[in-house]
């Protein structure tokens, strides 16, 4: 609960600006929405880019970095090119719904953070994406019986990925990955460090 | 004049009028019925022939009066300049074979109207004498400047610079106006950014150092009398002590006071010490010298501050203001960066509705606001709680809900009022004029204007004319001009308002202005050092003459003149003072005994091309139907229409007038009297958003014309035959149809009876 | 060959618009010779082809006529038209002007009797009105023109056409052989008065402009609402000439936005409440708008169409326009009070668009400070040469002749201190 002290105050904007990539634009926003209506997904959010920024000067701090809203962005940069301020509307959705789950604030079942997740964990295996197994993890992640019939459905489509050469059955395997994923996850432990290094306590 | 006329004649017959009309009969006409002493035709008389031939006319035979039937007045104005004669124009042209039809059956009315055409011209010509000066102007160079705020210094400044001597009062005891108690002001150059010094020293030690320059401290004005070129000001000071100066044209630039904050309890200004107004703000921020602002209740740090757009302004309410003050957005915008350099990690949120920052300036204004972190809010403020902490309520309008939010320090941006003198119009057409379907008694009237007296401000020029001390106001009190395409189109010649007493204005804005109102002033004086009509008739010599011994002292023209050129003197005649004078001629249209006139407009100029039209007899059932056209509006609508091919009926003769305000009811009588059969009357539009530019012309001649109906009744005419319109310059097929309309009328209600 | 006599006493006022028109006329109205060079064949500029002004709605055509005639009658000023200013070298007091003179084809001894445009047949799209309708290849530009003289398309030059309206002709006024002439002359101060232009919408991509026909600019708006425009003022769908029954106007049309104009434009706020007092009351309007900005007095013009029932206001930047039916555009967008998403059809969209400065701020003849948005700024630097109206920041017309009231004084000043060094 934010208290009259934080809303529509610095508090929660300064936060974003130390925190968020792309964070300091948020406050240029001049609420012409001409972001929100460019969306083509739009019509899924609960607040649109402009009331996001809205909710961010008014001190809606928890309820900002719980809403699913930002997570919806799918980068098609229509926001980015409209945007007559000129903000990196993409990026800064990104940002929030990064800060967002580092803070462990993120809604627990919104779909595009456990993709977002089990890309990331695949990813980190070997340095490479396993199509295969990304696409499994995926069927899979609500148990067995719903995997089957989530394999079933999208039968077709594994199998023309296969054809056109954009998937390995014998993926399976193991699969293929960066020469040396420990030097990987050590570069990517370094950048953590520093990403944390630059996280301001706000709490 | 007891020199002797000499008029000449001349009809061309280009452009088609030598095919369409009978010029050998127009130069009959010209000669025979218009007396012209010679005539001529030419074939192109605005080539370089045509008019050496005017000109050799002028020089070797010594023609004083010249009638030019051609085309309309408005058209080769630069090739028919001849102003050592009185000259007339005959519109053959756009006024008669462009809005006939070619055929045979039309040729005897064309040239009916022609042969008219040429009688009215001959007419004014012989009753016109070449306008010159009068003889009354005076050169007087200096310029009077009443107001030592950033507008009054400017305009001193401008004067000066451009080698006019200047007369600068100021009632209080400095220079500098509301600025000197500004800690920093909007940024006047790119980039607009940064909120800076404002100039307000330098420029006072340019102006003590200037010896162009006179200053008036504690100074107010005890009276002002005269006209532009010899003005005479009586200066009274603070102590008692009296002076005198003179001078040829007036800048007011006497500014703004801040709106009242205690009217709006809602924001509780009265209640805690801690609401303040945009203004004492500018105090709080000079007071901190550079350190941190504090809060005036209890001196603390301040740390977070919320500045309430539109408080008092934007309203339907009464006792708030109802425009927009033009800059406060920008200011609070300014002040909010105060805070971010004075208080460090201040917080400032600007609760706004529609955010106005105009222009590039006022843009880049608004980011550089956004970037430094001041927190903008589409919010409107119902309450200010006040406490140890303050709480503003207000309805966020993006996120639709009722929000609050706690801060150190409210800020009002309130508007401003200005420094206006007594309107002399308030009980006739000001805020205390009465409604629509009100009638007052003269009593009643007097009553009012008497109440607003007392409610009134003081006057601040105390101009000794007939029609109150000060420049008549717009609405709100503002001396703003009418006028979108002349921003000091002044109700008062040679007095000009600048600055915030004119309209809400910045600072950049308000120096911008000071230079307008210096250059009309500068103007103002050099005209009225040669005898010139002010705008819009600039330029014009011709000045109104009265003849005493006629005058039955009723004061109409003191009354009616749009412009309070006229005193009385102290035998309570007219006094006419020309260099106030504007040439329109309500004054001549206000004289119930025709005494007043003008050398090339008067009631005879008029009167005898009414009289010198034919009027047929009445089993010839050609009805003569007189139009009188304002000739701003109506007269190039009609042009207009001619060059278009828009017909017009053969029955009107049309007579250009300078405003309808200067129509004489004689010639209304005087046209019945000799038979015409309809009187359409063009002028422009009246009411609030007027187009008349001479003010009240078209709305009094519809007074007086509904007074018209007792002549009529006398004459057992019927009163659909005189009609008053207001005519824009864009109704091309209106005005020849408003023409029409009447000729049908007069079809259905038959000739009138009076033909000779 | 034109010629032109000026000293360092004159001023040179380039652009004869409401501004530089006013500059003019106010120097020369005081005394000061006075040289107005303008690019278009008449004076008056933009303001000629509005239908009314607001916040009075009063015709702009009224007080071109008073204009003119001070014109007319003011021997202290000089008016070329068809001219661009070229160059300017020299210093406050002490200029030398260049400029170009197109052929008019048509000289002093115009009457303005039209013989010649009804001879012609070749027609034009009408810049007067922003090519929806067509004009003659001799023409007047406008009713209230002035100088009230033809002009001969340079693209019917050579061709039967021309011989056509020369052969029309009684008056011996068109001259085919005429060519373009370079002059060049002195002035003390000069006034840099070029005004503006509307902002190319077709760079507006999702507004689609180039693509939907009833999709129109204000500029266009003020002509189809014009009795003396293409359609007799009568509010017409370019694409079927059905009649108007429901309007948009989106707002900040390329104004306040860093991809068009960064800057806030001014006027348009106020010319589309203007706008919105144009169609009948049974006409539907919808106004897009980020923040009415609606200066002083004109909050009363305001609130006055706020409470006009067929207006509505929706606080949006308009996203895109995509086609409907029956070539309706449909606007797309959030309206930002309280979130609500749109798809709204109307019969005829209006972009309210900016005001660009006229001229390019890489081509100034001559060497003056302009800021980031391309308006000249004020400053000592320019010496004797002072911007007026519109090309110093987006004014409306009673600002912009306000300015350039002040701008003259300028001039003046300068010409002043000339005399005085020089009597």
């Amino acid at each position: 609960m934010s208290t009259n002290s934080q809303k529509y105050r610095n508090s929660f904007l300064k936060e974003v600006e130390a925190n968020v990539e792309e964070g300091e634009w948020v406050k240029m926003c001049m609420q012409c929405g001409v972001c929100a209506g460019s969306c083509p997904l739009g019509k899924h959010w609960d607040h649109p880019p402009q009331e996001i920024f809205m909710m961010i000067r008014a001190g809606k701090r928890e309820e900002v970095l719980t809403s699913d809203s930002m997570w919806m962005c799918t980068s098609c940069y229509n926001c980015i090119a409209r945007c007559p301020r000129g903000l990196p509307i993409t990026h800064i959705m990104h940002g929030l719904a990064t800060y967002a789950k580092r803070l462990g604030l993120a809604p627990k079942n919104q779909p595009t953070q456990g993709f977002s997740q089990l890309f990331w964990d695949n990813l980190m295996k070997k340095g490479r994406v396993n199509e295969l197994k990304m696409g499994l993890s995926m069927y899979f992640k609500d148990g067995f019986a719903q995997g089957v019939k989530n394999a079933m459905a999208n039968q077709k489509l594994g199998q023309n990925m296969m054809k056109a050469k954009r998937m390995n059955a014998m993926e399976i395997m193991g699969g293929h990955g960066v020469k040396s994923p420990g030097d990987l996850a050590k570069i990517i432990k370094k950048a953590q460090e520093i990403e944390d290094g630059k996280i301001q306590d706000f709490s | 004049m007891a020199e002797e006329k000499k008029m000449a004649g001349f009809v061309c017959t280009g452009c088609g009028i030598g095919e369409r009309l009978d010029a050998g009969q127009l130069e009959t006409t010209a000669t025979r019925d218009g007396k012209m002493n010679t005539c001529v035709q030419h074939d192109m008389l605005c080539s370089k022939e045509g008019v050496q031939v005017i000109r050799d006319t002028i020089d070797n035979d010594g023609a004083t009066h010249v009638m030019i039937a051609a085309c309309s007045r408005r058209a080769k104005v630069e090739a028919f300049n001849f102003p050592e004669v009185a000259m007339t124009r005959a519109n053959l042209r756009e006024g008669v074979i462009w809005v006939r039809p070619d055929t045979d059956e039309n040729k005897e009315t064309t040239q009916e109207m022609a042969d008219d055409y040429i009688r009215m011209a001959c007419a004014e010509a012989k009753f016109s004498t070449k306008p010159s000066k009068s003889g009354e102007q005076e050169l007087n160079k200096t310029i009077m400047v009443v107001g030592g705020g950033i507008t009054g210094m400017t305009a001193a400044m401008e004067a000066a610079a451009a080698g006019y001597p200047v007369q600068l009062i100021e009632k209080s005891g400095a220079l500098g106006g509301r600025i000197a108690e500004y800690y920093k002001v909007l940024p006047t150059r790119s980039p607009y950014a940064t909120p800076q010094e404002s100039s307000i020293a330098e420029m006072a030690a340019a102006i003590e150092a200037d010896d162009k320059i006179t200053v008036h401290l504690n100074s107010t004005l005890a009276q002002t009398s005269g006209a532009p070129g010899r003005f005479s000001v009586d200066v009274a000071t603070e102590s008692g002590s009296t002076s005198n100066f003179t001078c040829g044209a007036i800048a007011q630039a006497t500014g703004f006071t801040p709106f009242d904050a205690n009217k709006l309890p809602e924001f509780g200004y009265d209640k805690s010490a801690d609401v303040v107004t945009n203004h004492e703000l500018e105090a709080l921020a000079k007071a901190a010298n550079g350190g941190p602002i504090k809060r005036p209740s209890d001196g603390k740090e301040i740390t977070s501050v919320a500045f309430v757009q539109n408080a008092g302004q934007c309203s339907d309410e009464e006792n708030k203001l109802a425009y927009f003050s033009g800059v406060t957005d920008l200011v609070s915008i300014k002040q909010a960066m105060y805070f971010k350099e004075l208080n460090g990690d201040c917080d400032t949120t600007i609760l706004f509705n529609n955010l106005r920052t105009p222009g590039a300036a006022g843009e880049d204004f608004y980011r550089a606001g956004q970037e430094a972190m001041v927190l903008f809010s589409k919010g409107i403020v119902s309450e200010v709680v006040p406490g140890d902490s303050l709480t503003v309520k207000f309805k966020d309008m993006i996120l639709n809900e009722d929000a609050e939010m706690d801060c150190d320090l409210v800020v009002l941006a309130v508007g401003m009022e200005p420094n206006s003198g007594p309107d002399p119009y308030y009980a006739t057409e000001g805020a205390g004029a009465p409604q629509e379907g009100e009638e007052l008694t003269d009593e009643e009237k007097e009553e009012r204007a008497a109440a607003a007296n007392e409610v009134s401000v003081d006057s601040i020029l105390n101009l000794d004319y007939r029609q109150g001390t000060d420049l008549p106001q717009l609405k709100y009190g503002f001396n703003d001009s009418h006028f979108i395409c002349f921003p000091y189109e002044t109700r008062r010649t040679g007095i000009y308002a600048a600055g915030p007493v004119r309209r809400p204005m910045d600072i950049q804005q308000a120096r911008d202005d000071a230079a307008g109102a210096t250059m009309k002033a500068i103007q103002a004086a050099e005209n009225a050092g040669k005898g010139m009509a002010a705008h819009p008739r600039a330029g014009d010599l011709s000045y109104p003459s009265f003849r005493k011994e006629g005058c039955t002292q009723c004061k109409r023209c003191t009354v009616e003149c749009p412009f309070g050129a006229i005193n009385e003197d102290e035998k309570r005649y007219p006094l006419f003072n020309e260099a106030r004078c504007r040439r329109c001629g309500t004054c001549m249209g206000a004289c119930p005994v025709r005494v007043i006139s003008f050398e090339n407009y008067s009631i005879d100029t008029v009167g005898q091309q009414i009289k010198n039209v034919e009027i047929p007899e009445e089993w010839d059932e050609k009805p003569r139907i007189l139009v009188l056209a304002c000739e701003n509006d109506a007269y190039p609508a009609l042009d207009q229409a001619a060059m278009n091919g828009v017909e017009i009926n053969p029955w009107a003769r049309v007579i250009p007038v300078r405003c309808l305000g200067s129509v004489s009811l004689s010639w209304i009588t005087d046209s019945l009297n000799n038979g015409y059969d309809g009187i359409v009357l063009m002028g422009c539009q009246r009411g609030e958003d007027y187009q008349c530019h001479f003010v009240r012309g078209s709305a009094m001649a519809a007074e007086r014309m509904s007074k018209v109906g007792d002549t009529l009744q006398t004459l057992n005419l019927e009163p659909e035959r005189v009609v008053v319109h207001e005519v824009a310059i864009t109704d091309i097929e209106r005005a020849p149809k408003l023409i029409n309309d009447m000729a049908e009328t007069i079809e259905k209600i038959g000739m009138s009876p009076f033909k000779f | 060959m034109t010629e032109v006599i000026a000293t360092n006493e004159t001023i040179l006022v380039v652009g004869g618009g409401i501004s530089g028109m006013t500059a003019a006329l106010e120097a020369a109205e005081t005394g000061k010779k006075v040289v107005l060079v303008e690019k278009r064949p008449y004076i008056g500029g933009r303001v000629t082809q509005l239908y009314k002004y607001f916040p009075k709605l009063c015709h702009p055509t009224c007080g071109l006529e008073i204009n003119q005639r001070r014109a007319k009658m003011n021997p202290n000023l000089t008016i070329i038209t068809m001219a661009e200013v070229t160059d300017i070298k020299g210093e406050a007091g002490n200029y030398t002007a260049t400029a170009k003179i197109a052929p008019r084809y048509i000289n002093d001894n115009c009457t303005g009797c039209g013989d010649c445009g009804k001879a012609v047949e070749a027609e034009f799209d009408d810049e007067y009105n922003y090519g929806m309708g067509k004009r003659k290849g001799a023409y007047l530009p406008h009713r209230m023109a002035m100088p009230q003289q033809y002009v001969i398309d340079p693209a019917i030059i050579g061709t039967d056409d021309a011989q056509k309206a020369k052969d029309a002709c009684k008056v011996n006024a068109v001259d085919l052989d005429m060519q373009e002439e370079t002059i060049e002359f002195n002035a003390g101060a000069v006034v840099w008065a070029t005004g503006w232009q509307p902002y190319d919408a077709n760079k507006i991509q999702p507004y689609g402009y180039d693509r939907f026909e009833n999709v129109i600019t204000s500029v266009e708006f003020e002509r189809l609402a014009d009795p003396t425009g293409p359609t007799g003022g009568k509010i017409l769908r370019p694409s079927d000439g059905k009649e108007v029954k429901n309007v948009a106007f989106i707002q900040c049309a390329g104004s306040r936005d860093k991809n068009h104009l960064l800057h806030c434009s001014r006027i348009c706020c106020m010319a589309s409440l203007k706008q919105c007092t144009y169609p009948a009351d049974d006409v539907d309007i919808s106004v897009y708008y980020i923040d009415i900005r609606a200066i002083d007095r004109f909050e009363d013009f305001y609130q006055k169409v706020k409470a006009q029932d067929n207006v509505n206001f929706i606080k949006s930047k308009v996203a895109s326009i995509v086609k409907g039916d029956d070539d309706s555009p449909v606007l797309h967008g959030v309206d930002t009070e309280g979130y609500n998403r749109y798809a709204n059809q109307h019969d005829l969209v209006v972009l309210a668009v900016g005001m660009e400065p006229s001229v390019d701020k890489e081509s100034f003849p001559v060497d003056i400070v302009i800021n980031e948005e391309g308006f000249i700024e004020p400053a000592s630097e320019n010496g004797g040469i002072f911007a007026a109206g519109c090309s110093s920041d987006a004014l409306d017309v009673n600002r912009a002749a306000q300015h350039a009231t002040g701008a003259a004084l300028r001039a003046v000043q300068v010409i002043n201190r000339v005399a005085g060094t020089e009597g």
